[in-house]
Order: C-alpha cells, then sequence, then structure tokens
C-alpha cells in the first residue's frame, strides 16, 4: 500500500454484506490471519480451504449463536452444507435468525 | 494377578453385564446385551479371516459392535479417527491386513466392512470369554518420528481399568439403579474409548450413540436420555456449553479429561447446573489413571491398583495388564495416596486432546523444502484457554506462508498447525544459536506492529 492512511480495498470476489460481516465474524471468533474480504464464498471452511478444525467449530458455534442467537448442530445431514462455504453459512444464519 | 475379577483359566468374559441390561441408547430406542451380542457375532461373521481392524464409525454403537466383532475374531482394534487417505495408508503400510470398519463413505483403497442396521438373532447364554492376553486395541500418540508412536492394550489392561473406573465413579452393578454417558469425545480417543466403549461392557451404564458435537446437540440428547446422566467431555467442549446459559437436564456427574481444567469453570458446573465436577488424569499410553473433583480436590487419586511413581521415579505409573509406563507430566506425591501435577515436562504442548513435543514441530518444520530456519512458539495461555494455538516463525526466501503452511499440513495433525504463520527475513538467534524467550518476545512484538 502506498501510505498507511487509504482504505483498504475490497477483493473483487464477489461478497455479499452479508457474507462479510459473517466473513469478519469468523475471522474475530477465529483470530485467523486472513482478511474477511479475502474468504472465497464458495470454498470450503474445514480441512483445504480456510483450514479450520474441530476446535474452530465450537468457537464458531459459540460466536454465531451469540451474534444471531442462531443454534449450530450437527444432528443432520445438513449440517455439511451449512458449513460447506462462507456462502452456505450466511444462507442459513439469514434464514434463522433472530436478532 | 491383582484383582479379584480374573478366571482362573486366563480368560476374561467379553461382557460382565446381563443379557437384559440396556448397554446402548440409540434413536430408535434402548439396546440391550443380549442383541448388541447377538449383533456382534453376526458383524464378526462378515469380517476377513485376520488383519486389523480400523473402526471409523461416528455412531457409537456401531464403533462398540465393531470392536466387540474384532474381539470375537481375535483382531485388534485401531484407535485412530483420522480418515484421511495419507493416514490410512500409512497405518495400512505399519499393519499388514488392515481394513476398514465404517458407518459412512470413505475415500480408501482399503477394504471396507460397512458396520450397518441388521436383523440378527439376540444372544443368549453366557457372553463369549476372551483370553486375558489378547491385544484388543492399539492407541496412537504423535510420535517422536513424526509417526504416531503405538501403545498397544491387552484385553485384561483394558477390562481391568473399566472396572477401576467403574469403582471409582460409583458405577458397578450394586452401586445404585443404572446410568447413561452422553460423551463429545470421539470413540477412537483413548479417553472417549474408555468412558463410551469399555465401561459400557464393563460398568452398569449405556453409552449414547449419536453424535454430539454442538452445545445444542449435546443438550437436547442430555434431554432424551434417562437419569442417572453423565456428560463425559472436555474443558474446550464444558467452555461452550457454559456460554450457552441453558442449564442441562439434571446430571449426576460431569466428567472432564484431556487439559486441565480452570477452576472457575470447575466451580461453575456445580454451581450453575448443581452437578459434581470430575476430572480424570489419563494419557493414550497408560489409559486413565486417577481423577479428582476439582472444586474442592487440587490432589488426584489414583484408581484402584494403579501405583504412581513405582521404585521412588515420579516418571512413571505402573498399570495393570501393562508394567511401567513413562509419563509425559511431572509430578509429586501428596497427602492422603494422592498426587499433584506440576506440570507438563517443558517443550511437550498438548492441543484439541492431542499431544507433540514442540522440538518435533520445530524438526518437521525445518525439514521442509525452502524452509531455511523456523520455531514454533506456545501462547502464553496455552494450559488455561482451550482454545490456544501455536504460532510459527519462519524463514523462507521465496516461498509464501501458504506454501509453507500446505507443506505442513502434510505432515502434522491439523491441531498443531500454527496460527498465524509469520514469514521473517530470520530469527534472532543467540552466539550460541539459541533463541531465548526474550528473543522471541521481541520478534513477536516486532511483528505484531505497534
Amino acid at each position: 500500500m502506498p501510505d498507511g492512511t487509504t482504505t483498504p480495498i475490497v477483493i473483487a470476489s464477489g461478497l455479499t454484506p452479508q457474507e462479510l460481516e459473517v466473513a469478519r465474524l469468523i475471522v474475530s471468533a477465529l483470530s485467523l490471519e486472513v482478511a474477511a474480504e479475502e474468504i472465497e464464498p464458495e470454498a470450503p471452511l474445514f480441512n483445504e480451504g480456510l483450514g479450520l478444525d474441530s476446535i474452530d467449530a465450537l468457537e464458531m458455534a459459540l460466536a454465531v449463536s451469540r451474534a444471531y442467537d442462531v443454534k449450530l448442530r450437527s444432528d443432520d445431514e445438513r449440517n455439511h452444507r451449512i458449513f460447506s462455504s462462507l456462502r452456505t453459512l450466511t444462507a442459513h444464519i439469514e434464514k434463522h435468525r433472530t436478532r | 494377578m491383582a484383582w479379584s475379577g480374573m478366571p482362573p483359566d486366563g480368560t476374561l468374559p467379553l461382557t460382565n453385564r446381563a443379557a437384559a441390561e440396556v448397554i446402548c441408547h440409540r434413536s430408535g430406542g434402548p439396546v440391550t446385551v443380549g442383541r448388541f451380542l447377538g449383533e456382534a457375532r453376526a458383524l464378526a461373521a462378515r469380517l476377513p479371516a485376520e488383519g486389523h481392524a480400523i473402526n471409523l464409525c461416528a455412531d457409537r454403537y456401531r464403533m462398540l459392535l465393531g470392536f466387540a466383532a474384532a474381539l470375537l475374531r481375535g483382531q485388534p482394534t485401531l484407535l485412530n479417527a483420522d480418515a484421511s487417505p495419507h493416514r490410512l495408508r500409512a497405518l495400512a503400510g505399519a499393519y499388514p491386513g488392515a481394513y476398514l470398519l465404517a458407518d459412512r463413505a470413505i475415500a480408501s483403497e482399503l477394504p471396507l466392512v460397512p458396520v450397518e442396521d441388521a436383523a440378527a438373532a439376540d444372544w443368549t447364554g453366557p457372553a463369549p470369554l476372551l483370553p486375558a492376553g489378547q491385544l484388543a486395541a492399539i492407541a496412537f500418540t504423535s510420535g517422536s518420528t513424526g509417526q504416531p508412536t503405538a501403545h498397544p492394550k491387552p484385553w485384561d489392561a483394558l477390562v481391568a481399568a473399566a472396572l477401576a473406573a467403574a469403582g471409582r465413579f460409583g458405577l458397578r452393578p450394586g452401586d445404585g439403579p443404572p446410568s447413561s454417558v452422553l460423551a463429545t469425545v470421539p470413540p477412537q480417543h483413548m479417553y472417549g474409548f474408555e468412558t463410551t466403549i469399555m465401561l459400557p461392557l464393563h460398568a452398569a451404564l449405556a453409552c449414547h450413540a449419536g453424535e454430539a458435537f454442538f452445545p445444542s446437540d449435546v443438550l437436547d440428547a442430555l434431554d432424551g436420555l434417562p437419569e442417572r446422566r453423565l456428560l463425559v467431555t472436555t474443558p474446550l467442549h464444558l467452555r461452550a456449553l457454559l456460554a450457552e446459559g441453558r442449564r442441562p437436564a439434571p446430571l449426576a456427574a460431569v466428567i472432564s479429561a484431556t487439559a486441565p481444567l480452570a477452576l472457575p469453570m470447575a466451580e461453575a458446573v456445580e454451581r450453575d447446573w448443581g452437578a459434581p465436577m470430575l476430572e480424570i488424569y489419563g494419557a493414550s499410553e497408560a489409559g486413565s489413571m486417577a481423577s479428582r473433583r476439582t472444586a474442592s480436590e487440587p490432589d488426584w487419586l489414583p484408581y484402584a491398583g494403579i501405583r504412581m511413581g513405582p521404585g521412588g521415579d515420579y516418571g512413571e505409573v505402573h498399570v495393570p495388564g501393562l508394567g511401567a509406563v513413562p509419563l509425559a507430566d511431572a509430578l509429586e506425591p501428596a497427602p492422603g495416596g494422592r498426587f499433584r501435577l506440576l506440570g507438563r515436562r517443558a517443550d511437550l504442548v498438548k492441543l484439541g486432546g492431542r499431544r507433540a513435543s514442540l522440538a518435533e514441530l520445530n524438526r518437521v518444520l525445518v525439514e521442509l523444502e525452502g524452509v531455511e530456519d523456523g520455531v514454533f512458539v506456545a501462547p502464553e495461555d496455552i494450559e488455561s484457554n482451550p482454545a490456544a494455538r501455536l504460532s510459527a516463525y519462519v524463514v523462507a526466501p521465496g516461498r509464501s506462508a501458504e506454501e509453507v503452511l500446505a507443506a505442513l499440513r502434510l505432515r502434522l495433525e491439523p491441531v498443531f498447525l500454527p496460527r498465524p504463520l509469520v514469514l521473517v527475513a530470520a530469527l534472532p538467534r543467540n552466539g550460541l544459536g539459541k533463541l531465548t524467550r526474550a528473543a522471541l518476545a521481541e520478534l513477536r512484538l516486532a511483528v505484531a506492529g505497534p
């Protein structure tokens, strides 16, 4: 960056405002090194992709519960879809959020 | 032999429970010991003639079925939850005839025996007997060579540990009504294996079969279990459960292991949930060794049959069926036959229930192609923060942090991957080539910026 005062450039990754908000929540809850804007909306969150693991899953559940009052569950097949990417997770939150 | 359950002919039963007792709670209802043994016998008939069973079942009842079926065929179960192709390939190389037992599709070239629901005639008559010395399971820890180290478990050692735990936690048949246990730890981890696979076979206890990972899953599953409920978990899960703010169904006890439980969390469980908060001290090598009620007992009481520091050397423990086992922790004797944990020996870190040596991690790091120097650093709060992560400082000209991380991912268990991995021009080694704590702290500050 030429000087330290310019606004960060939003990478043209096609994040919706809601996805960006969830991405910021994840980055801050998990202390990730990546910028929220750089998260690929359709890339896997776990293993390859962002490289999250089961410790992160619990932290993420906690953060999502606090921010949106949405309870994540692992009791059905939907879970694999919900966590498959930032896009699917955001869609799940948008559908179930109460705040 | 030191304990009394040993029949004279050198055999031990697969289970000491009666056919009509409940061994597992599934979503379809309770499963009796008789039905379980019948299904295990049917599954045993479908197993290869010989080999090692890699039991990847996530459903605890199916894990239990697969374990029992392998035992009936005289085959050891490899306690491994890692279904990645390179891990399975490594196991197959080390254990000829290795095959998979699984309740889901697994991408692997190894033979797979699906463990699924199938009608079978109930087992009647006495439980099958197994040779006391039969190799029943093999547990793994992150090894010093980068390859996991194997820890063989003969059947008598596993049964002795289960009987000792049953005595300690009031789970013997005469101790009261039967209990049900819900666990947040996988049955392939030694702690989860002992509490949810071995205890249902040798204590008045039934396990919850389904997976329960997120706080909502755990709380809902507890609602569905009959009393006396036990929750077997870890500090990481307890933190998330307490933060959920919803009081669980009445619990007879909460048990935690894999990492030290912070006193405030133990007190919160006792106060907010009205349940005794117990901790188990154990290791994959030795199994569970001792327990304490954290809020009121600073020191650990060894299980029956366990002798800490045989011969005065507190670097090891004597375990029935295993003999002397070295310990990764430093400890000292305390009053009343108890002992106090002084902490992990320098260089060892434990994250997410997995243990590694920093020196070993560093060696793996600097052996990567393109890496000239590098060091893993454990955070100050690694013992108190269940979500703590390692970081790494790496000198790798011409390579990106992502490239180094991708190379590490192939060699390390995911929980030890550094967060962050920071590329630096050089490490602040002193004249002896050593990295002092102070130099690392300065480096950390310099990288983090003002």
